[in-house]
């Protein structure tokens, strides 16, 4: 068996002085190249673990480690962000200002490189997507499905290890959903990632190799 | 080829996103950096003028009293200046600010008819005036504001003169002065016996001295002639002189006030910015941006307002001097001379300005937690 890419031990997330608690002790190891989905209701805290092994939260106690090095301690957690993993959002998060093209490119403006090394990538990261003819459009003259699959060429301009999904298909309908899936899979087949996908849809959760189950706060055995 | 991204170009579209809130912002700064352009210039200018006169005359030192105001010194003195031996010419004169028509003001000078400054004069028309002759000489460019010609006449406080001649002066201060005999200037100022300064030119510096050393030697002799009197070499004088200083001061002091304003409102675009941007700035914390990159976007944008402020300020600043040159209240001591260096100066203050104000929201921008702000709505 391979070496866990992603360890997350003992995680407890508490809010307003350890009155609310997001997470209550979660374990949870994930190996290199691995396709997790983790599902629960809403607010069990599935999200939340998501942002904790993603290096964007960190934990009130417990520790998150990748590759066996502590982050936020080992690792520092914005070139962990930057170098080894893609963010997907449900609400895409592009950044309305910026065309397509730009978008892609926002990412690696936090790595240093060349500028038109940039703009190739994020072309043929665009042309990857089926969006060669949008690449110039703005988020707004953009549909929801082009959207997300913007948001996905941003997560790998950097060639992440592992890439972690807020619920990709949340505000897509079904054709679209089918389809960023479609996506989703095919890059990790090709890339050998890690793709770890937060849901609540249980088709989506059950057609992972491995479904995690959280409910308040714990992983369900 | 698709869009390429640049850091800066980031920065320049977020910048055009608001564009009114933008444009204001710039008019701030571009106000602050117009009044220092045209105030300090014009305070610079002065001096500079001042100091042009000296050089053009070959004054070597400037003899007043040690008063704040209105050096009145006994024309004596003058005699006693003559006889010291680095002392080659000795040039009394009295001068004060005179309006001439309500709307026309200009420096008037009494100088004795044989004043060795007088050699310094270009006449373009007539010729010098006679001493104990109510005559003047005008400036040029004072002459065409007047529309005056050599013959006609001028009245000033209360007294009515001949036009005997129009000189090109070398500098603002001489273009739009008027010059009259010492003693009929004495006359109408009530000032008999007394003048305002010396000027002083000395004999061709010694082998062996430095001017410096020399121009030194000579002060300290002529402040020992008699007490409460000072002696200034012309340049220090240029700068130095009580309406070049409060010249000054009201350029800094007003300028101050305009760019503080014009920070302020950099500070209030790019605080509102950062409130407004908060989900964005945890788009890009989550895509790696680091907390320096994040303070970068945030004053590159800052500096870029300034710096564009910085330019519109400028081509203001210089359009302001140009009018006040041309004005016949003001171009008697107004020059459209700006140094280079003033200019950069201008610049490197605008985007200070822009970096200063952005200070603030950058740090705050960079110290939003990315999950924080990615839930922000």
């Amino acid at each position: 068996m391979s070496s866990p890419i992603l360890e997350g031990r003992a995680l407890v997330k508490s809010y307003d002085d350890g009155r609310v608690a997001a997470l209550r002790g979660v374990d949870i190891t994930i190996e290199a190249g691995e396709y997790v989905a983790i599902s629960g209701p809403s607010g069990s805290g599935k999200s939340t673990l998501l942002h904790m092994l993603g290096g964007l939260d960190i934990p009130s106690s417990g520790e998150v480690f990748f590759r066996g090095s502590r982050l936020g301690t080992v690792v520092n957690l914005d070139t962990y962000r930057s170098s080894q993993v893609g963010f997907i959002f449900q609400a895409f998060h592009l950044l309305p200002t910026l065309r397509a093209v730009e978008n892609v490119q926002v990412a690696m403006l936090a790595i240093s490189g060349r500028a038109n090394h940039r703009v190739e990538r994020a072309s043929a990261l665009l042309e990857e997507m089926g969006l060669k003819d949008r690449m110039k459009h703005f988020p707004n003259e953009l549909s929801a499905g082009e959207r997300q699959r913007v948001a996905i060429a941003r997560a790998l301009a950097n060639d992440p290890a592992i890439l972690l999904a807020d619920e990709p298909t949340g505000n897509l309908d079904s054709v679209n959903s089918a389809n960023i899936m479609e996506i989703l899979h095919g890059i990790r087949e090709q890339r050998g990632m890690t793709l770890v996908i937060v849901t609540h849809e249980n088709e989506i959760a059950a057609s992972a190799p491995r479904h995690v189950r959280i409910r308040d706060g714990r992983i369900e055995a | 080829m698709a869009s390429q991204l640049s850091f800066t170009g980031f920065a320049w579209k977020n910048l055009r996103r608001r564009r009114l809130r933008t444009l204001l912002t710039l008019c701030g700064i571009t106000m602050g950096i117009g009044a220092f352009v045209a105030l300090v210039g014009f305070s610079r200018s002065f001096e500079h003028e001042w100091l042009r006169l000296y050089q053009s005359s070959g004054t070597d030192i400037a003899v007043l009293e040690s008063s704040l105001f209105n050096s009145s010194l006994d024309e004596s003195l003058g005699e006693k200046i003559k006889r010291l031996p680095e002392v080659e010419a000795v040039a009394p004169l009295v001068f004060n600010l005179i309006d001439l028509t309500p709307d026309v003001n200009a420096l008037v000078y009494g100088w004795p008819a044989n004043s060795y400054e007088m050699d310094s004069l270009q006449f373009t028309s007539g010729r010098r005036f006679s001493a104990g002759q109510p005559q003047v000489v005008l400036g040029d460019l004072l002459a065409q504001n007047l529309s005056k010609k050599v013959g006609d006449t001028v009245t000033i406080l209360g007294e009515t003169f001949t036009i005997t001649g129009v000189f090109h002066g070398g500098t603002a201060l001489e273009t739009g002065a008027v010059i009259m005999p010492l003693d009929q200037m004495q006359n109408i100022s009530s000032r008999e016996g007394k003048v305002t300064a010396f000027h002083v030119r000395l004999r061709p510096t010694p082998a062996g001295e430095s001017y410096a050393n020399y121009v030194a030697r000579a002060q300290k002799e002529i402040e020992a002639l008699q007490p409460g009197i000072r002696a200034e070499a012309a340049a220090e004088r240029a700068g130095n002189n009580q309406i070049v200083d409060i010249a000054h001061a009201v350029a800094w002091g007003t300028s101050s006030i305009a760019l503080f304003i014009g920070i302020v409102g950099i500070a209030n675009t790019m605080a509102m910015s950062v409130f407004e941007r908060t989900r964005e700035i945890g788009i890009l914390r989550a895509l790696g941006w680091k907390g320096r990159h994040v303070i970068l976007l945030i004053l590159t944008e800052a500096a870029g307002l300034g710096f564009a402020g910085g330019l519109l300020g400028i081509v203001l600043g210089y359009t302001a001097l140009r009018i006040l040159s041309i004005m016949p209240q003001t171009a008697s001591v107004v020059s459209t001379s700006i140094s280079p260096i003033h200019l950069f100066e201008s610049l490197l203050i605008a985007i200070g300005s822009g970096l200063v104000a952005g200070a603030y929201p950058a740090w705050r921008g960079a110290r939003l937690s990315p999950v924080e702000a990615l839930r922000y709505e």
